[in-house]
């Protein structure tokens, strides 16, 4: 190594071969099987990266760090934002160099599709925790998702919203890809239901200011306000805004999927968010065992209470889904063998009963209408005030 | 030396023995990445195409003195056309680089009649408002570019009908470093042209030369279509290997990130933009696989220490210390 170093004088065979010396540090022992995980772990989505971790953490701490006598490492590697190229790279490395037997993980879409053509020849199965448009699922059959996708949750919360009386509402969404399906998708449930969405608005992305857009709904005469947009600071200054702008007290409703109260945010929210009805899978205070035994380890993992949110469930289940899969094949790399036995697999996840769709492999779940509410404690949450079992994605429906 | 960084005449042969020297030491470097990091190619792949554009920001900062902090524009249209011709049957990955290098080239030549409109700082917000235009753009027309889900599904042919671009890379690997000693050994010749010496004259006392009667624009205007062409390859490149194109191939923070590597390598000397490019990226490649929660704050406090203690770029302290060594070699 240090012979041929001196060979390559010149800086980039130095710093890679540095490169390759400090990876080669981590062999493999003889019956361990490596799991990758690919997340944003530092920049602006960190706190989502996190949750991965804390998901995964929780899992390990509840059920050991073995399956069937196979020890299990975690090899986390970092894709701060959506940069294919990069993810296209780190899975490479996952496959090859560290040999990993599965992948997890991935956050936004572009690096999922970059990923997945990998798949077949690595005979790597890819276990999604977040990415959720509903395309991934198609491009490769080796892609199994544990998380949701913005047409699932947002569907029921279309006809719920009907269903409460209100017929004329404006969409209000951020302009990019989840964005428009959500428009989309709630526009339908809506229609289905007999209600009428008589303005759409797109809204740029990264604005904070929002008061001409409550404007515009004020103008419209809306009774229903459906809002998208990413959490952080927007979210923040829409649901101010909404409140602040006397559209709240004038009694219109605001429906939102539950990306706009995860309830890291819900503190800052605090009562401009009160009585917001949202749609989504997972709700950190939803009531059962199961539940409150993750929130305890996940609270554990991420460092205290306040920061554990949805990205930790769906990394959760993931792991148990890989488990499963590593039981199914005895620890032999398998990529096929190990996606169908998963086909079909139900079981009772922290967020309710879950199945993994055996067409589609793509999760079918209840989705709950949620309301912007404080607990006994005087804490906000999410409390669940009805649920839509079974729900599977719509947007893979036949 | 002349203001015009021209050289007496003895001097000719030696800077093109010194390029001769240099394509040898990447082909090596080059070859020796493929035999010593077989496992690492995707990641090489990846240097070599962002290489290309931090190369071709070296022409138009380097060279002509324009800053800029919108390259990301020429990239991403050289990615965004190779992605969606390969979409619609051009499969032929030569025929794509080309692609590429031609919408990079025709945006190269948009973007440079914008901004040379302006001089020093308006022109530098001038190419970031150029790059922010592109990324909105590819992300509204969403039909065409797939918005924020990325283009994806191309499928590019073997490489001479043999070699498939496959989970190892090498294909990928090895095009891309032909590409890029195509290219460096072309623009050596180009910077060293009486062109190049006219960019580089404009840079250092415009005034100087407009009084030759050569007027400015028309020659800074072919050196954006060139830097386009390709910035455009790299990014059809990228679009090959990775088979999916996503908005962050025409970000600010891509535009930034090169420049960043390029003060890193050293200006207008086409070597340290390469020499730039493979440290940054290594750096964060390897930093970040070791510690991949809290590496960012290393490689920040890293590149702060090399910028004080190497203010002319890696490339320029390689040299110094060259000098160094020689004049101790003969006393």
């Amino acid at each position: 190594m240090i012979s041929r170093r001196r060979f390559g004088t010149f800086l980039r065979a130095g710093a890679l071969a540095f490169a390759g010396s400090l990876s080669f540090a981590h062999a493999a022992a003889a019956d361990t099987i490596k799991l990758g995980i690919v997340g944003p772990f530092s920049g602006p989505f960190a706190l989502q990266g996190k949750n991965f971790q804390a998901g995964v953490e929780a899992w390990l701490t509840q059920n050991g760090k073995s399956v069937g006598g196979h020890e299990i490492e975690i090899v986390y590697r970092d894709l701060p934002t959506a940069n294919p190229q990069q993810a296209r790279a780190l899975a490479q490395e996952l496959i090859v160099k560290d040999k990993v037997q599965y992948l997890g993980g991935v956050y936004f879409t572009p690096d999922a599709m970059a990923i997945t053509p990998l798949l077949k020849q690595g005979n790597v199965p890819l276990v999604i925790f977040n990415a959720a448009t509903s395309a991934i699922m198609t491009s490769s059959p080796l892609v199994v998702r544990t998380s949701f996708t913005t047409a699932q949750t947002t569907t029921p919360l279309g006809k719920a919203a009907a269903d409460r009386g209100i017929t004329k509402f404006v969409s209000a969404v951020t302009d990019y890809g989840p964005g428009v399906d959500a428009e989309g998708a709630f526009k339908k449930a809506v229609e289905a239901a007999g209600g009428q969405v008589v303005e759409t608005i797109r809204m740029p992305l990264n604005t904070t200011e929002f008061s001409p857009i409550m404007q515009r709904i004020r103008d419209a005469g809306a009774q229903g306000v459906f809002a998208f947009l990413p959490s952080g600071p927007p979210t923040l200054g829409f649901v101010k805004a909404f409140s602040d702008t006397g559209l709240k007290p004038a009694g219109v409703k605001l429906f939102a999927t539950g990306d706009l109260t995860q309830e890291s945010d819900l503190p800052a929210l605090g009562e401009a968010a009160a009585g917001m009805i949202t749609g989504f899978h997972y709700a950190i205070s939803h009531d059962s065992e199961v539940n409150r035994a993750f929130v305890a380890a996940g609270e554990k993992a991420i460092g205290g209470p306040g920061q554990l949110t949805f990205p930790a469930v769906g990394a959760y289940d993931g792991m148990y889904v890989i488990a499963k899969m590593i039981a199914a094949t005895g620890g032999k790399q398998d990529a096929e063998k190990a996606v169908e036995a998963v086909k079909g697999l139900a079981w009772e996840s922290p967020r309710g009963p879950v199945k993994i769709d055996p067409e589609t492999r793509h999760i079918t779940q209840t989705i709950y209408l949620r309301e912007v509410a404080k607990d006994a404690k005087g804490n906000w949450i999410n409390k669940e005030i009805q649920s839509f079992p079974g729900q599977k994605d719509p947007g893979l429906a036949k | 030396m002349t203001a015009l960084g021209l050289k007496p005449d003895g001097a000719q042969a030696r800077p093109l023995l010194r390029d001769l020297a240099s394509i040898a030491l990447i082909a090596l470097a080059g070859a020796s990445g493929y035999w010593l990091f077989p496992d690492n190619l995707s990641f090489l792949t990846r240097v070599i195409s962002v290489a290309l554009l931090v190369l071709s920001l070296d022409l138009v900062v380097g060279y002509c003195g324009i800053a800029s902090l919108g390259q990301a524009a020429l990239y991403g249209a050289g990615a965004y056309a190779a992605g969606i011709a390969c979409l619609n049957g051009v499969t032929e990955p030569f025929l794509l680089i080309l692609i590429g290098a031609a919408a990079g080239a025709v945006t190269g030549l948009m973007m440079g009649a914008v901004m040379l409109r302006a001089h020093g700082l308006p022109q530098l917000v001038l190419s970031i408002a150029i790059v922010q235009l592109l990324h909105e753009a590819a992300n509204k027309l969403a039909w065409l570019t797939g918005g924020s889900d990325g283009l994806s599904g191309m499928l590019p042919a073997p490489l001479f009908g043999l070699f498939e671009f496959d989970l190892w890379g090498r294909a990928a690997y090895l095009f891309g470093l032909g590409l890029l000693i195509v290219t460096f050994a072309l623009l050596r010749l180009l910077v060293r042209s009486p062109f190049g010496m006219v960019c580089r004259g404009l840079k250092e006392d415009p005034l100087r030369v407009s009084a030759l009667g050569i007027s400015a624009f028309p020659v800074l205007i072919r050196m954006f279509a060139i830097s386009g062409a390709v910035a455009g390859m790299g990014g059809a490149l990228g679009a090959i290997a990775t088979q999916v194109v996503g908005l962050d191939s025409v970000s600010f923070e891509l535009s930034a990130n090169a420049l960043v590597m390029l003060v890193l390598g050293g200006l207008g000397q086409l070597t340290g933009a390469l020499i730039g490019t493979v440290v940054f990226m290594s750096i964060e490649h390897v930093i970040a696989a070791i510690n991949p929660f809290h590496w960012m704050t290393l490689v920040g406090a890293i590149l702060v220490a090399i910028v004080l203690f190497a203010p002319r770029g890696l490339s320029g302290t390689l040299d110094e210390l060259a000098r160094l060594l020689r004049r101790e070699g003969r006393p």
